[in-house]
């Protein structure tokens, strides 16, 4: 039996430009770290080989950080080394000022266990049964079909016949040229398994057919959209004819979480949500609060941030307020022992949302109450904490 | 607000009078009607009546010299001076300058702008000169209480802010008042508002846009993810208009695929039609033939079997002919019997008489059967003769025919061999054409190559210049160009700021004792001056530092702190912000990094050229690739063609190539259309000729044996004449005949005149005879006719036969049936196809061919276009961008929402605090009551003001009681408090002119005491003819010393106007 384990769309030095400086760190970082889990769950399930199917680096000349930290963790690894094939991808393509390039320091960073796909007739023998076929994208944007592009097998060839290669599935219009894969390409070319990369979510696109054609995901996902990102294909074969089995294995350290809060018990709740220091969450407020809750609401949301002083629940957190609403008004929410000039402040907002015409006036009425809120409250806590 | 100095010319009853004020209170005493109303007017005049106005009438002098003039200087915040001058009258003039230091003073404003400026200043509720301002000298609220004049003690407990025309004097005395009433809660609350309104908003409310703002972060923020997204949307936009290319393309491709294998498949069934026609036609020529051959042998059958019949027929013709010369000599036999018989009787009749006659007339009809006989025989001969000759003549004319059919299957195969050489010349034309165009082709591929060599040359030129450019540029660091205005005007500002140091300055060092002394002057380097022993005089622009001993260090630097400060900041922000990029450019200066930031653009003006240049090249570079493989493609195809061409030169057919006109391909058709069918004609023509050929041989051999016949029949003939004496022998016989015919009719008319009566039976016997021996000619005619037709036609039969005998029927008839046979093999055409019609299908594929390579070649640049723009690629990184863009664009709505909130949170804070500050009266009341009740001993309880300060009463014994009704004393001492009231609060000066002449001495001592203490934190000014209520004897001018004397510290100042003021 042949045993592989089959990842891609690793996208090391993605930015994510929508996300705050730190958070940014935090993820790219991750992206690298994974590596080394990919490495161990391989060595756990004592593959023969890991083929990485395209999409490696976010961009064909990555920054230097990045490229020198993954041919690190290939050196650091210990052994034993099974081999690694490292196919070019559409975002990373092999072109002579790519990352790929034989030229590149980075390739002479590598360990010969590690191999790069750099020649459109790229095989390799992983064991005297089994051989590899390989072809990397040299372009960003392509209409061949890659994989039908792999030698086709010769008759009485018995061996078992790995495909590698990155690109779309889609066989809709728009997508013939995100280097398009014909669905029954691994049948058509006498292939016992078909590792792709481009789709960010583990899956198998020829469960009806008899040659595996798959997906393994980003093994760190890169937005909300992705449901079953952050896993590892771990194939098994047999022998040639008898259909493969392919597990997923998670192996992200992030788990991207979309909430949505309709009511401050929501809001509550997201807080004993298990691991949230290891999700990445958008938190969609999308309730109409009163000052005193709104306060309470700011309060939790530092506690799942964090502050200089402290660390957040959530290991990183977004918060979407644009359907967050203020009771409009103070609705009596001050206390009544203040100096009557703040009385007067606040009279004099409550007059103006209740006699405003415009809603953005109500709503910028009701903030400056919510801000003067605030202040008279950090004052009595300053006063009560002194006390 | 504060005096300083008051100079008046030419005022009234003053000639000319100068006073420097103290910034305390400043006690300005003389006598009755020195004029010290008169400078209170000025100070009021200057500050508040235009020059132009007619209110300053009452104050020409009184000489009537000169035009009024007054020129005040005073302060309003610290180190803001103004200096208002005024010269009244048609003919005056206004100016206000401004300083920061009191000396030096800049012009601000003149004319009338003057007055508006002075309004603005002061902020006295008098409104811009012109609007509802009257002729006089502009009141208000402030103006009487702060300037009131002698004559107006009291009006400011009748006036109020309510009359003000505008509200600046109510706003600066509610601002005046908040600053001391706030809670201390609301006082954080609202320091901590404004903080946060400050961090958007400058002081005249306008957002901050400055670097490091937050609006400017969140528009940064906004602008590089819009930048971004834009950037990303352009190549996506780029992406997907080559992806729509590209489908076009590959549509248009599978388009052009299926109509190249149309057009294959339509030459192949033209074609197939074509050779399908031409087989048939040569398949049914041959049938043709075969059934000509057949019908040929036939119809000698049928020919041969006619001779037969026809022979028999006329053997049975001249066997009745035979019969008929018989029956018709029987029948003459008998006639001449009939005759005999007849003539018997005649002679019966006349024995002797016509014994003689009728032996005459028997020798006669004997030489005439003889001569008929003669005749006969040579009439036979001649036909023999004649038929012979017709025979020969006959055979003749076949000769001619066939040597004419000769002639034409000759001239048909010369005309067949002159069209194949024009169908063999056309395909060596056609072929010299393909070269040709090949050869064009080539060349054009050629110059393709040719060009994007020249054009790769260009690219590898411009990309050195390129980098070299890039290069220099890159070792050319300078700051944006718009930054190059803000450190100008920073140099500007440091040299200005600098400029206010330099005022210079001279430091005396005075030694008490020997000490050494190391002077440093203008951060120039130190000067050791040794051991001093008597002072020194140090000299410098700006600064100064004495080392003294190693004792001190003594540093003295020139300007007020904040003009230093202000240096040290511009240098600091000097270094910070302009020191970099000069070190960073290489150069000293602004303007050499100006220089270098023209370098700078030029180079980035050119980089964009090359840049320009370098991507119009690559177009074309991309235009032309696949221009290599198009040459060798081409240039295969030329030699290829020339190779078609054999031996023969393509220069040679130059001539006939140029002769085929612009479109040589249908020259050439039409011209091989015109040879096929000359060439077809020719072949008809030479076998129509072969088979006329044919017929006329076998004619002429069938005349040649009847020919041979006749001859032999003639000859036969005339072998039984002399030669030649046929037709003398039947002329001679015929005279012979015709002779014996005339003796006969002589003897006949004999016979008639002797024998009348035997004449009827003689004639009818006669009659008889005649006609017994004309059938007798007839029928030997006949018989001779048929034996001559019988002749001929055995002649003809036997050549029949012969013929006959040569042909194969069941050989032709074989033929035949294998010729009828392939002909019904071979299918039919749908369609009769023209050769025009295959060549224009063969054109068609071609130029479906071409098409495709078209197609191909635009796909092949298009994919190239592809793989550099991104595709997928580009769109994941748009939607990163959106999501950022959007997430930018959601912070900036919060943060200027948030903002709006804190300017208006701090916008109601301060309505609030105003609203609870407006009630004026309220605020001031307490303090002006607490000093009345003072004064009074509490005889007053407290004083009632109206929220905007009009004075309602006081309270005595609980009951309110109007200011009219205190006594003058009371009321002005009432109005003096309010004044300095208003006057501590606004920390401003007022100007007492003889307020308190009223008051006793305990009153008056005790505001002596009230006034100076308030000396302390504001200017008053009193004017006084009584110095003794104001003054201990020791702080009044001596006679022998300056004008003015300062005690209290220098917080009073006693000025004596006997002095200080000149009456004209």
């Amino acid at each position: 039996m042949l045993k592989l384990l089959h990842t891609a769309d690793w996208h090391l030095g993605k930015r994510f430009p929508s996300f705050p400086e730190e958070a940014q760190k935090k993820l790219s970082r991750a992206r690298m770290n994974v590596i080394a889990t990919i490495l161990d769950v391989a060595r756990r399930n004592m593959v023969h080989a890991v083929l990485c199917a395209g999409d490696l680096f976010d961009d064909p000349t990555p920054g230097a950080d990045f490229w020198e930290g993954l041919a690190k963790i290939f050196r650091d690894h210990p052994p034993p080394h099974i081999p690694v094939f490292l196919v070019p991808g559409n975002h990373d393509p092999l072109t002579p000022e790519s990352v790929w390039s034989p030229g590149h320091p980075f390739r002479a960073r590598l360990p010969a266990w590690v191999h790069v796909v750099d020649r459109d007739d790229f095989t390799f023998e992983i064991t005297p049964d089994a051989v590899l076929y390989a072809r990397p994208c040299r372009s960003k944007a392509g209409e061949c079909d890659l994989a039908m592009s792999l030698p086709a097998r010769a008759p009485g060839d018995i061996k078992l016949r790995i495909g590698c290669v990155h690109g779309s599935t889609f066989d809709l219009k728009g997508y013939q040229t995100n280097f398009p894969i014909s669905r029954d390409a691994g049948v058509e070319r006498g292939l016992d398994y078909l590792a792709i990369g481009d789709m960010h979510s583990f899956r198998d696109v020829t469960a009806s057919l008899p040659v595996p054609t798959v997906y393994p995901g980003a093994p760190e996902p890169t937005s909300f959209d992705e449901p079953d990102a952050g896993r590892v294909a771990v194939v098994a074969l047999f022998r040639h004819g008898s259909r493969p089995r392919v597990d997923s294995e998670p192996v992200a350290f992030w788990r991207w979480l979309d909430v949505r809060c309709r009511s401050m018990n929501d809001l509550r709740a997201l807080l004993i949500t298990k691991d949230l220091e290891r999700h990445v969450v958008r938190l969609h407020l999308e309730m109409t609060v009163t000052l005193a809750e709104e306060s309470e609401l700011e309060r939790i949301i530092r506690d799942l941030e964090g502050t200089d002083a402290t660390h957040g629940r959530a290991g990183i957190l977004l918060v979407d307020r644009t359907r967050l609403r203020l009771q409009v008004g103070s609705a009596d929410a001050f206390p009544d022992d203040l100096p009557p000039v703040i009385r007067d402040t606040v009279a004099r907002l409550d007059r103006i949302v209740a006699e405003a015409v415009d809603e953005a006036d109500k709503v910028k009425a009701t903030r400056a109450l919510s801000h003067l809120y605030k202040l008279v409250q950090r004052q009595n806590d300053a006063s009560g904490g002194a006390s | 607000m504060k005096l300083h100095r008051l100079r008046v010319q030419s005022f009234a009853a003053v000639r000319d009078a100068e006073i420097a004020f103290g910034p305390g209170l400043n006690i300005l005493y003389g006598p009755n009607d020195l004029g010290k109303s008169t400078l209170a007017e000025a100070i009021r005049l200057v500050l508040l009546l235009p020059h132009t106005s007619t209110g300053s009438d009452p104050y020409i002098p009184w000489s009537g010299a000169n035009d009024p003039l007054v020129d005040l200087t005073f302060e309003t915040e610290e180190q803001r001076f103004w200096r208002v001058r005024k010269q009244f009258g048609k003919s005056g003039s206004s100016l206000l300058q401004e300083s920061r230091n009191g000396q030096d003073f800049d012009d601000v404003e003149r004319a009338r702008r003057v007055d508006a400026r002075l309004r603005e200043i002061l902020r006295w509720g008098i409104p811009e000169p012109g609007a509802g301002s009257g002729k006089g000298i502009p009141e208000s609220f402030l103006s009487a209480a702060l300037l009131s004049t002698q004559a107006h003690v009291s009006d400011v407990l009748a006036a109020s802010l309510a009359d003000d025309p505008t509200t600046t004097g109510k706003d600066r005395i509610a601002a005046a008042l908040q600053a001391v009433a706030q809670d201390p809660l609301f006082i954080t609350l609202l320091r901590e508002t404004q903080e946060r309104r400050d961090e958007a908003y400058t002081d005249r409310g306008a957002k901050k846009t400055a670097k490091g703002s937050v609006f400017k972060l969140a528009a940064d923020r906004v602008n590089e993810a819009r930048d971004e997204k834009e950037r990303l949307q352009k190549i996506v936009e780029d992406s997907e208009g080559v992806e729509r290319r590209l489908r076009e393309l590959i549509e248009e491709r599978r388009h052009l695929d299926q109509e190249q294998a149309a057009a294959a498949d339509r030459l192949a069934a033209t074609e197939q039609l074509a050779r399908q026609a031409a087989d048939r036609a040569a398949a049914a020529d041959r049938l043709r033939a075969a059934q000509d051959a057949v019908l040929r042998v036939q119809t000698m059958d049928q020919d041969v079997a006619a001779a037969e019949e026809k022979v028999k027929d006329l053997a049975a013709a001249r066997s009745r002919a035979e019969g008929s010369v018989k029956d018709a000599q029987l029948a003459e036999t008998a006639a001449g019997a009939a005759l005999t018989a007849a003539d018997e009787t005649v002679r019966a009749a006349g024995l002797d008489s016509d014994m003689a006659d009728t032996v005459a007339r028997q020798a006669l009809e004997l030489r005439k059967i003889a001569a008929d006989q003669a005749i006969g025989a040579a009439t036979a001969a001649q036909e023999l003769i004649d038929t012979a000759s017709r025979a020969d003549t006959e055979h003749r004319q076949r000769e001619v025919e066939m040597k004419r059919a000769r002639e034409q299957r000759a001239q048909a195969a010369e005309a067949e061999a002159a069209a194949s050489e024009e169908l063999h010349r056309c395909d060596l034309l056609q072929r010299a054409v393909e070269a040709r165009a090949a050869d064009k082709l080539a060349a054009t591929a050629r110059a393709q190559v040719d060009k994007e060599t020249a054009l790769r040359r260009d690219r590898s030129n411009i990309a050195d210049e390129r980098e070299a450019t890039a290069e220099r540029r890159a070792a050319i660091i300078v700051p944006p160009a718009g930054s190059l205005p803000a450190l100008r005007k920073l140099a500007t500002d440091l040299a200005s700021a600098r400029g206010a140091l330099d005022v210079g300055l001279v430091m005396t060092v005075i030694p008490a004792a020997l000490v050494k002394v190391r002077v440093r002057k203008d951060g120039e380097a130190p000067e050791d001056l040794g051991i001093l022993a008597k002072p020194l005089d140090v000299e410098a622009d700006t600064e100064v530092e004495v080392d003294i001993a190693d004792l001190a260090t003594v540093r003295v630097r020139a300007g007020r702190r904040e003009a230093q400060e202000r240096v040290q900041a511009l240098e600091a922000r000097w270094t910070a912000d302009a020191l970099p990029h000069l070190q960073a450019a290489g150069v000293d200066d602004l303007d050499a990094l100006d220089a270098k930031l023209a370098e700078a653009r030029d180079l980035d003006a050119h980089l964009k050229k090359l840049d320009g240049d370098l991507d119009s090249l690559d177009r074309q570079i991309a235009g032309l690739e696949g221009a290599a493989e198009a040459l060798r493609e081409t240039a295969a195809r030329a030699e290829a063609c020339h190779l078609a061409l054999g031996e023969t030169k393509l220069e040679t057919l130059t001539a006939d190539l140029d002769a085929l006109g612009p479109d040589p391909g249908t020259t050439l058709r039409t011209r091989r259309h015109k040879a096929t069918q000359a060439a077809e004609t020719a072949r008809t023509t030479a076998n129509q000729a072969a088979t006329a050929e044919t017929l006329a041989e076998e004619r002429a051999r069938t005349l040649r044996t009847a020919l041979d016949a006749a001859a032999l029949a003639r000859d036969a003939a005339l072998g039984k004449l002399p030669s030649g004496a046929a037709r003398e022998a039947l002329q001679a016989a015929q005279e012979e005949q015709k002779k014996i015919q005339a003796e006969l009719a002589s003897l006949q008319s004999l016979i008639d005149a002797r024998k009348k009566q035997l004449e009827a039976a003689l004639s009818d016997a006669r009659e008889a005879s005649d006609k017994a021996r004309s059938g007798v000619k007839t029928a030997q005619e006949a018989l001779t006719q048929a034996i001559r037709n019988l002749a001929s036609e055995e002649g003809r039969l036997a050549e029949l036969r012969k013929v006959r005998a040569a042909a194969d029927l069941a050989a032709a008839e074989a033929i035949f049936r294998e010729a009828t046979q392939h002909h019904d093999a071979l299918p039919a055409p749908e369609r009769l196809v023209l050769p025009d019609e295959v060549a224009a299908a063969r054109d068609a594929l071609a130029q479906a061919k071409r098409d495709l390579a078209n197609v191909d070649r635009d796909m092949h640049i298009t994919q190239g276009m592809l793989q550099q723009v991104g595709g997928a690629v580009a769109r994941d990184h748009l939607r990163d961008a959106l999501e950022a863009l959007e997430q930018a664009e959601s912070y900036e709505r919060e943060i200027e929402a948030d903002y709006e909130a804190w300017r208006l949170l701090l916008d109601q804070m301060k309505e609030a605090d105003a609203a609870q500050a407006s009630n004026l009266g309220q605020a001031l009341a307490p303090a002006i009551a607490d000093r009345f009740q003072a004064l009074t001993q509490q005889r007053y309880q407290s004083v009632h003001l109206t929220a905007h300060l009009g004075t309602e009463g006081v309270l005595v014994a609980g009951k309110l009681r109007s200011p009219d009704a205190l006594s003058v004393g009371t009321r002005e001492q009432l109005s003096t408090l309010y004044r300095l009231c208003l006057g501590e609060y606004l920390q401003t000066t007022i100007v007492l002119d003889d307020q308190l002449v009223q008051s006793d001495d305990s009153r008056m001592e005790w505001f002596r005491n009230l006034l100076i203490e308030k000396a302390r934190t504001f200017q008053i000014i009193v004017f006084t003819c009584r110095p003794n209520d104001y003054l201990d004897a020791a702080a009044m001018v001596t006679a022998d010393g300056p004008g003015y004397v300062d005690s209290e510290e220098g917080f009073v100042r006693a000025i004596d106007l006997g002095r200080a003021v000149g009456r004209g």
